[in-house]
């Protein structure tokens, strides 16, 4: 009797922790959207930067190329607004590039070419195009707003070399955009983009990217170096910032065609 | 000397600047012309102090060859002072009116530089003047002055591409005083209402930058320049892959009876594809028209007047590559005459601070044409930049 009461009760047991453990996880499983949207606005919120960066490019056989850009940006709802300053190669001095951030549509952006003091409208339809001859494209470079990309499901757990990271998979949603998919891991704790794989239209793996060196200042992450490796052509570019000002007085006004000229 | 002086006293109290140097060295080949080793480069100078901004650019270009291709300029010294939503102009500049690639029929702020290149619409010289722009979100109103007309030199008539039949007379005859000044009021404004729009409107009062040239006697051209009350609208417009592009100006002639009010119109669409094995591909479709509103004055006399009537084409690919590898090729084709300009050019960069270039042109003119006086049918240039 005893050695059957003692079964049924481990039995009630075994079924509360399964009844728990299932509660727990519907309770705190997060989709991954919620997931990326956290880990948006953990970049987020700096309202403005300043920062000036360099840029290798590597290719297959490890020569390298250097690139150096200031980078303006401006947080705003509708989406971010940012201008860009080549500042070398020499002979690309003070070309700039201004563009609008449209959410759910295409970017605006507009062309300084300083030789010739020319503003040009370009077509912002240019997601895939390289960035500068980098294995970084306009879509990498520009902001990763988690508005810009569809989700579906729960964010997957994962522990990769002993890390946990939320794995989630978005789907670009500008028909424009040179991938049909990107996997993010992000970290538990700081809900951080660590690395990512990002699939070309055939869906193939094109590229995979790492984000390092976040710093957290004024509450907000930083990140300061990104590896873009082309997993198909080899050839490999990293993104370093070497000076970063966040919270600067910058407003609309400096970033209207007038800051091109 | 005194401008000389004038720099020397200014940038002692200034406190940041950059520069910018293109040093180039081309080897031209001519069908018709003795060849030539040329020389050409700029220095570019951004002064900024606590009050004004200060911009220098100085030009040079030495022909072994030809003597009379050689020149020292300085092509642009102007300062800007910035309010929040004011600018305010002053000195010689260069400004850039234009929406199409080929030809830009509204680009008159300035006279180009024929002596450089008179293929290259991008050569221009600097005009004095003064502006004051006022910003307001996405638009902005500008009003301007340019203070005198200045005179444009043309190749030697022992040079490759001189243009005239008979000699040139390089003093410029005016229909008014040198000094009258040219006003301009300049509106810009943005739409998205149904489609994402970019509109210029423009009017000018004063010089026109067409000029038009008739022998004084047997043996030479005179050049004139005469007043003008000028509207110009240029605009474009995306659609989903397209930039539709316009230039349109009507030219009313108010200080000259020979000269013929006329009407100048262009139009052109861009579609570029990215992503090809890397690469991105610029098409470029234009059409430049001029038509004369009195048949018994003077009309087809500018060099401009070379695009009357023309179809461009043209394909920009650029490579993406670490070099900025970039091929463009043009056609221009005059529709009346069946004349035909091809260009095709090349540039990439070696090492991070040089770059290469080499360029093919061949003109296909009718006899007794503005084209075919400049003399030559084919040129091919290779050169080389050293920026830094």
């Amino acid at each position: 009797m005893l050695t059957l009461f003692t079964l049924k009760q481990k039995g009630l047991i075994v079924k509360n922790i399964l009844f728990i453990n299932i509660l727990s996880m519907v309770l705190f499983a997060q989709s991954a959207e919620d997931v990326a949207k956290k880990s948006y606005e953990v970049i987020s919120n700096y309202k403005s930067s300043i920062s000036t960066t360099t840029m290798v490019l590597r290719n297959a056989q490890g020569v390298e190329n250097i690139r150096k850009l200031e980078i303006k940006k401006l947080e705003n709802k509708s989406g971010d607004k940012s201008l860009l300053i080549f500042l070398y190669p020499t002979d690309i001095k003070d070309t700039k590039l201004l563009s609008y951030e449209v959410i759910g549509g295409d970017d605006k952006q507009w062309l300084y070419l300083p030789a010739i003091k020319r503003v040009k409208r370009i077509s912002s339809r240019n997601k895939s195009g390289s960035f500068m001859a980098s294995e970084f494209s306009y879509e990498d470079i520009s902001s990763q707003n988690y508005k810009n990309y569809s989700y579906s499901g729960e964010a997957e757990e994962v522990v990769v070399d002993g890390i946990k990271y939320f794995k989630i998979i978005r789907v670009p949603k500008d028909k424009n955009s040179g991938y049909s998919k990107q996997i993010i891991f992000i970290d538990t704790k700081e809900y951080l983009a660590r690395y990512g794989e990002y699939y070309d239209k055939q869906n193939r793996l094109l590229k995979k990217v790492e984000f390092l060196d976040y710093t957290k200042r004024d509450g907000v992450y930083r990140v300061y170096k990104m590896v873009m490796k082309n997993v198909q052509n080899k050839k490999m570019s990293i993104l370093t910032w070497d000076e970063d000002k966040i919270g600067v007085k910058l407003s609309k006004k400096d970033f209207t065609k007038r800051a091109l000229k | 000397m005194k401008t000389l002086a004038f720099l020397l006293i200014f940038t002692g109290s200034l406190f940041s600047y950059e520069h910018k140097t293109n040093l180039s060295l081309d080897y031209v080949n001519y069908d018709k012309f003795t060849n030539e080793v040329v020389s050409f480069g700029d220095l570019k100078l951004a002064f900024e102090n606590d009050i004004f901004n200060t911009n220098i650019t100085l030009e040079y270009l030495y022909s072994l060859e030809y003597k009379k291709r050689r020149y020292l300029l300085l092509n642009e010294l102007y300062f800007t002072k910035e309010w929040d939503d004011y600018t305010l102009g002053v000195g010689k500049s260069i400004k850039f009116w234009g929406e199409l690639e080929g030809f830009n029929i509204a680009d008159i702020y300035n006279q180009n530089n024929y002596l450089k290149d008179p293929f290259d619409t991008d050569a221009k010289l600097g005009s004095i003047g003064a502006d004051i722009t006022g910003y307001f979100d996405e638009d902005y109103l500008a009003f301007g002055v340019k203070f005198y007309e200045e005179k444009v030199k043309y190749p030697a008539t022992t040079d490759p591409y001189y243009p005239f039949p008979i000699n040139y007379d390089k003093e410029l005859k005016l229909s008014d005083e040198k000094y009258s000044p040219t006003f301009y009021l300049l509106y810009n404004f943005v739409s998205d209402d149904y489609f994402d729009t970019e509109t210029k409107i423009i009017l000018l009062h004063g010089y026109d930058n067409k000029r038009y040239f008739i022998p004084t006697n047997q043996a030479t051209l005179v050049q004139f320049a005469y007043r003008v009350n000028k509207a110009l609208l240029l605009s474009h417009l995306i659609y989903e892959d397209y930039i539709f592009k316009t230039e349109l100006s009507y030219s009313d002639v108010i200080s000259d009876d020979k000269m013929s009010d006329y009407i100048q119109c262009s139009f052109g669409v861009e579609r570029n594809f990215y992503d090809i094995k890397s690469a991105d591909l610029g098409m470029y479709v234009e059409y430049y028209r001029y038509i004369y509103m009195q048949d018994n004055k003077i009309k087809n006399v500018d060099i401009s007047e070379i695009y009357n009537n023309d179809i461009f084409l043209a394909l920009k690919l650029n490579l993406n590559d670490v070099k900025s590898t970039e091929l463009k090729g043009g056609l221009l084709y005059d529709t009346q005459n069946s004349e035909q300009i091809y260009k095709v050019e090349f540039k990439s960069r070696v090492f991070d601070d040089f770059v290469l270039r080499a360029e093919y042109l061949q003109t296909i003119a009718k006899q007794n044409t503005l084209l075919a006086n400049t003399g030559d049918t084919k040129r091919f240039v290779l050169g080389v930049t050293y920026s830094f």
